[in-house]
């Protein structure tokens, strides 16, 4: 129980205390790390009034650890790793996943943390249990359908339009089975519970299709290693690849999928870097199925003109984009009740 | 005793172990990480069984990160995550040896 030196270590709840953040971040800036603005509660490590380490936690995700480096070999990351365990417990967070870069691989692999993807010597994503990645693939061996043609696509659906129905229908009609997985994070405009209820309702005239909860596994907080790498571009790219290396080394065998359809990505950079990494990385392993958009009114539909569209209460032009389905949910939430009267 | 929800017991100090348990339907599983599992795995394997044993846990995932703990300490460790874990109140003094 003794250490060779003494260290007491504190708390810091970022939103009480962001005047602690400058000694954190210069201690980040020795070891080439940013400071993630997600981070809510920072585990510190004093050594007299020096602060020689630090770990701070997003949710259930822990990021910016870092150590002085003339303390590195006294087992201090691992003290610190365990302390933010316990203080994430505190906020009911027992599953924790650590994104870190592949040279700390073994490092954290001892003090309980058990890697699931690495993306080249970029990023590496790691989970406190040993079989977290396991069990989810259990759960979802229970779900696999027969057929020759497995299909998956996986899509966020802030909201659910004609142009995912679109995809959905022509997947579906290409496959034996086709599992719609709806992301899970509540990042999004419209919350998940919504999210899933307008897809599921899109999509219940497709006998095949099985829509599934998303998980920590697919597209989350957690497959999104971004703090440590500078360039955003390389940032993206890491968090591309453990997410679809996830997906081809994990989901889908344990589904037998064949085929991952996707959507022409027009509007947004990062998903079509995402396109490309499925392209790139599932080759060989997987076929990747990429579809046209389609139009309404001469422009490609997607969700975020439909969250314009909502708020400036446009619902005549949404009705243009959105199934019934779909469009009886905006109109029973977000019409302004000054209109419905 | 029946595990309920999770827990965590422990440091990773030397001389001490972490220990994390997490509710499982029907089965139980038990991972160990040992700095010393050449040496005392066996030994560190019976100390925890004995304590499941002990106080009557048959289901529910226990993980280990031992950092070279002596028996004693692993029992109490152990003891302490199993009944933050459980739903019961009282303890059994006569399973807590």
């Amino acid at each position: 129980m003794h250490s060779q030196l003494p260290i007491d270590f504190r708390q810091t709840i970022v939103a009480q205390h962001p005047e602690r953040l400058s000694q954190i971040r210069y201690l980040l800036a020795d070891s080439g790390l940013g400071l993630d603005n997600d981070i809510t509660l920072f585990v510190e490590a004093w050594s007299g009034s020096q602060l020689v380490g630090c770990a701070g936690l997003a949710a259930n995700v822990i990021k910016c650890v870092a150590v002085n480096e003339q303390l590195r070999g006294e087992n201090l990351s691992a003290r610190l790793l365990a302390e933010v365990e316990h203080a994430a417990l505190e906020r009911g967070h027992f599953h924790l996943f650590l994104c870190t870069r592949p040279c700390n691989r073994e490092r954290f692999a001892r003090s309980g943390f058990w890697p699931i993807a690495q993306s080249g010597n970029n990023a590496v994503l790691m989970e406190n249990t040993p079989q977290g990645i396991e069990r989810y693939c259990r759960s979802l061996r229970a779900k696999r359908k027969c057929g020759e043609n497995i299909g998956a696509i996986v899509m966020n659906a802030n909201p659910f339009t004609l142009g995912h129905r679109h995809l959905v229908e022509q997947a579906a009609t290409r496959c034996d089975a086709l599992h719609l997985f709806v992301v899970r994070e509540d990042a999004s405009f419209f919350p998940f519970s919504a999210r899933l209820e307008m897809v599921r309702a899109g999509v219940a005239h497709l006998p095949n299709v099985v829509v599934h909860e998303g998980s920590q596994y697919i597209i989350s907080r957690a497959t999104f290693p971004a703090y440590f790498l500078k360039e955003t571009g390389k940032v993206q790219q890491a968090w591309s690849e453990i997410d679809v290396l996830i997906f081809r080394d994990f989901i889908a065998p344990a589904l037998g999928i064949t085929h991952r359809f996707i959507g022409s990505e027009p509007f947004c950079d990062i998903t079509r870097q995402y396109n490309q990494t499925l392209h790139d990385l599932l080759a060989s392993h997987i076929e990747v199925v990429e579809m046209p958009r389609i139009k309404a009114t001469g422009n490609a539909i997607s969700a975020s003109e439909v969250r314009r569209l909502l708020k400036t209460q446009q619902f005549s032009r949404i009705r243009e984009i959105v199934p019934d389905s779909t469009f009886a949910h905006l109109e029973a939430h977000y019409r302004a009740s000054a209109e419905v009267a | 005793m029946k595990i309920v929800r999770e827990a965590l017991a422990g440091t990773q100090e030397s001389s001490d172990l972490m220990v994390k348990i997490a509710p499982a339907h029907g089965e139980l599983e038990i991972v160990i990480h040992s700095e010393v599992i050449k040496q005392f795995g066996d030994q560190i394997r019976q100390v925890v069984s004995d304590t499941l044993c002990a106080m009557n846990v048959h289901q529910g995932l226990i993980i280990i990160e031992d950092k070279g703990a002596l028996d004693c300490v692993i029992r109490a460790r152990l003891q302490s995550a199993l009944l933050r874990a459980a739903d019961e109140q009282a303890v059994n003094g006569g399973a807590l040896k």
